[in-house]
């Protein structure tokens, strides 16, 4: 009976979701138009040549390599910087944030030549060294590197693969700012849609006269309540998964899901549902309560680090934002998916937990359906 | 039941066609004309003890500052009846209606729905009242069948939301967003939601303000079958023609105070001013004289118009043969029966109509 009762309320929640375009923009196309243009921005997506760091060890008399280079830079669309001979590759690429790096081994041109004799089966290895976190332009440069080495292979060999490559993925501890800016998006768009969720719910759903006329009804106060955190859990994962979805497709970032970002998640709901009923609660106009909810997210939405990291900030707007509960959602959901920093998210987690409880409670208790 | 059937005899509205159907108090059958096609309902009146109490109020009490919004009143509701609570804006309607549907806390006072003490047993209750807030508006973007099956689901009872649906004239309705409907189907689907656990008493806190006059005889004629199919109805209004067209029974409260209380016989035999027969631009000087040596009693106005007091009907007449007889002159002559309006003026110096207008 109760069940029935709770997803009855679920469902009519779920229909009058999708029938509510405004709603649908809000947490769905949103968040995802924000970060497809943030990372436009960001990541200079759109370059029409690629620089592409090239190591080239091979140093016998034929320099057979050489022949290779050029062939890269007659596509069009890469550019060539020497690497000295000397330097070695993990500390180059972190120090000068290089995203790729071709090496050329020392036996290239040797190699080339033994393949010319009858009989002789010989290969040599390109290294192609990448940072994960551009892998689109990765996949496109390396691309490139694969059709010269075809069209080499072909000359040399008539198809025979002398030449190969080899992927060899660095971690440089540099990530991109996609890798920063999806988890913060992940946390604003859950504060969003629960604080507005929420407001609805204490103020207009009050001037209607449907909490009123819930309240001669069996449904319980809890019951209702049950059914609201369900859907606001509901929309929470969904706009999660989707961000989550454009983060891998579009941007190939390596995102990980755990206990700790599922805890997250539920927490956050928690959290600003609790704080939009705390609005509702002091603010009963639907419009005001909608502009608090807008002062109240808002300037937390800059000063959490959403969009930029803290340490931009000055000092005293660092120590405020440690204050803010989106500070540590964002924090955490950093860790917990990118960074995998296990113990940070594990704080920032007990953090938004104690957070959520203190607001949830509150606002379960200073609300109320009756009226004075 | 079948012992209790009855065979009702009614008109076809399209083709004058009479039938005869037969069927239990309570009970809605669905009707095909025989000889046009057409289709319709035909209500059976349940058969209801009026005797039995559904609501019994006493010594109510609600205080908001230094403001008595409700002060000790003191009614009771029977079974079956439908009972208009009628005041101007701001007289203390929704706070009374609101507390006996146990949404406002009482300061002071008792309040029993059907037998039981809604301070300690609401819950019991809950099932068998179905009740309209005041300004109420459903979910915006649920269709107007989703709307009854979410609040249907809420209750141990449901009534068949179809026959709901019909009853309240909502099938062209049924599937349209309640957003996109009229004041008035918005209103319709208010009542029909109140009715989804088929409830004993229905609360409507001014189901028609707002509404125009076609949208607001559509919510009457619905009000009105719910009379007929047995329930109690506590209808609250500033309308007196609202309360005048339906109701059984009436109070009249006038800040914070219950004035009046009877039906509406009783109410105008009591207040009322009886009826007056208004004869409009006299032309024979001696008019009035004449019909004050008739026994009339006579109010001649500036205007040369005359006001005539009738106390019987049969005095009507007496009074057209005089002036055919002492051949009278004047324009037109009306009649005018005396009204709640009327007795709210007598008993509150103030017109109803013009308060109700004055506070909004
Ligand atoms: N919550 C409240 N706080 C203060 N005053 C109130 C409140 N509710 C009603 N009132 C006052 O009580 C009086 C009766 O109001 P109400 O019962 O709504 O009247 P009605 O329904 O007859 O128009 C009005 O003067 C109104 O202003
Ligand atoms: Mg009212």
């Amino acid at each position: 009976m109760m069940l029935d009762k709770i997803l009855a309320s679920f469902i009519s929640d779920l229909k009058t979701f999708y029938r509510s375009k405004g709603t649908l923009f809000w947490t769905l196309a949103f968040p995802v138009m924000l970060i497809l243009i943030f990372g436009a921005i960001f990541s200079g997506v759109g370059d029409i040549e690629y620089e592409l760091h090239v190591q080239n060890l091979d140093d016998s008399e034929q320099s057979l390599s050489h022949q290779f280079i050029q062939a890269l830079e007659n596509t069009g669309v890469i550019k060539i910087v020497n690497v000295s001979k000397d330097a070695d590759i993990d500390s180059y690429m972190d120090e000068n944030d290089i995203k790729r790096l071709l090496v050329i081994p020392g036996n290239y041109s040797e190699t080339i030549i033994a393949s010319q004799y009858p009989n002789v089966t010989v290969s040599v290895n390109l290294s192609f060294h990448y940072d994960q976190s551009e892998q689109q332009t990765n996949q496109v440069v390396k691309n490139i590197i694969s059709n010269v080495v075809r069209s080499m292979n072909m000359g040399i060999s008539g198809g025979t693969e002398i030449i190969g490559i080899e992927d060899i993925e660095t971690i440089s501890g540099e990530f991109s700012f996609i890798d920063f800016f999806l988890p913060g998006m992940i946390g604003f768009t859950i504060m969003q849609t629960c604080i507005y969720g929420s407001i609805e719910r204490n103020t207009r759903l009050r001037k209607d006269g449907i909490l009123r006329k819930l309240l001669t009804t069996p449904i319980t106060r809890s019951e209702w309540i049950l059914s609201k955190m369900l859907f606001q859990l509901f929309l929470s994962f969904l706009s999660a998964f989707l961000i989550i979805m454009v983060g891998i497709l579009v941007y190939g970032l390596s995102i990980h899901i755990n206990l700790l970002v599922i805890i997250l998640i539920v927490a956050t709901s928690f959290l600003f549902t609790g704080l939009g009923m705390l609005i509702g609660r002091f603010v009963r106009d639907e419009e005001s309560a909608g502009m608090a909810g807008g002062a109240i997210t808002f300037p937390m939405m800059f000063l959490a680090g959403t969009f930029f990291p803290l340490e931009q900030m000055p000092e005293f707007l660092q120590t405020f934002a440690k204050i803010l509960p989106l500070y540590y959602v964002n924090e955490g959901l950093r860790n917990a998916m990118i960074y995998l920093k296990t113990d940070d998210a594990l704080f920032h987690s007990i953090v938004v937990l104690i957070f959520a409880s203190v607001f949830f409670i509150a606002g379960l208790l200073l609300t109320k359906w009756k009226e004075d | 039941m079948g012992f209790l059937m009855a065979d009702k005899t009614v008109q076809c509205p399209k083709c004058s066609q009479k039938i005869t159907i037969s069927g239990n108090p309570g009970e809605i059958i669905k009707a095909t004309c025989p000889s046009c096609g057409n289709k319709g309902r035909v209500t059976f009146k349940k058969i209801v003890k009026k005797d039995d109490i559904a609501i019994e109020v006493s010594k109510l009490r609600k205080v908001y500052g230094d403001l008595v919004a409700v002060n000790d009143i003191t009614f009771s509701i029977r079974r079956g009846e439908v009972f208009a609570f009628l005041g101007p804006n701001g007289a203390g309607k929704t706070t009374t209606v609101e507390m006996i549907e146990s949404i406002r806390q009482p300061m002071g006072g008792t309040i029993k729905i059907l037998g039981k003490d809604i301070s300690t047993s609401f819950d019991d209750v809950k099932e068998k009242i179905g009740i309209l807030p005041q300004e109420f508006r459903s979910f915006e973007r649920l269709t107007v069948k989703e709307t009854l099956e979410f609040f249907s689901k809420l209750y141990k009872k449901r009534a068949s939301i179809n026959v709901i649906i019909d009853a309240m004239d909502l099938r062209d309705q049924k599937n349209k967003l309640y957003m996109d409907l009229s004041g008035g189907l918005k209103q319709r689907v208010g009542v029909a939601i109140a009715l989804v656990n088929d409830p004993e008493i229905v609360f409507l806190d001014e189901p028609t303000t707002g509404l125009d006059p076609k949208a607001r005889r559509e919510v009457w004629a619905v009000i009105a079958s719910l009379r007929d199919e047995g329930k109690t109805v506590f209808l609250t209004t500033h309308y007196m023609e609202e309360a005048e067209f339906l109701a059984d029974h009436i109070a009249i409260i006038h800040k914070g105070n219950i004035i009046a209380e009877g039906s509406l016989e009783e109410l105008i035999n009591k207040y009322g001013q009886g009826s007056i027969l208004h004869i409009k631009k006299c032309k024979t000087k001696d008019a009035a004289r004449i019909l004050k040596e008739n026994g009339f009693n006579v109010n001649t106005k500036n205007n040369g118009d005359i006001e005539i007091k009738i106390d019987f009907k049969e005095r009507v007449l007496e009074i057209l043969s005089i002036l055919r007889h002492e051949c009278i002159d004047y324009d037109s002559i009306d009649i005018r029966c005396s009204n709640l309006e009327e007795v709210f003026l007598h008993l509150t110096g103030a017109r109803l109509s013009e308060e109700a207008y004055d506070a909004r």
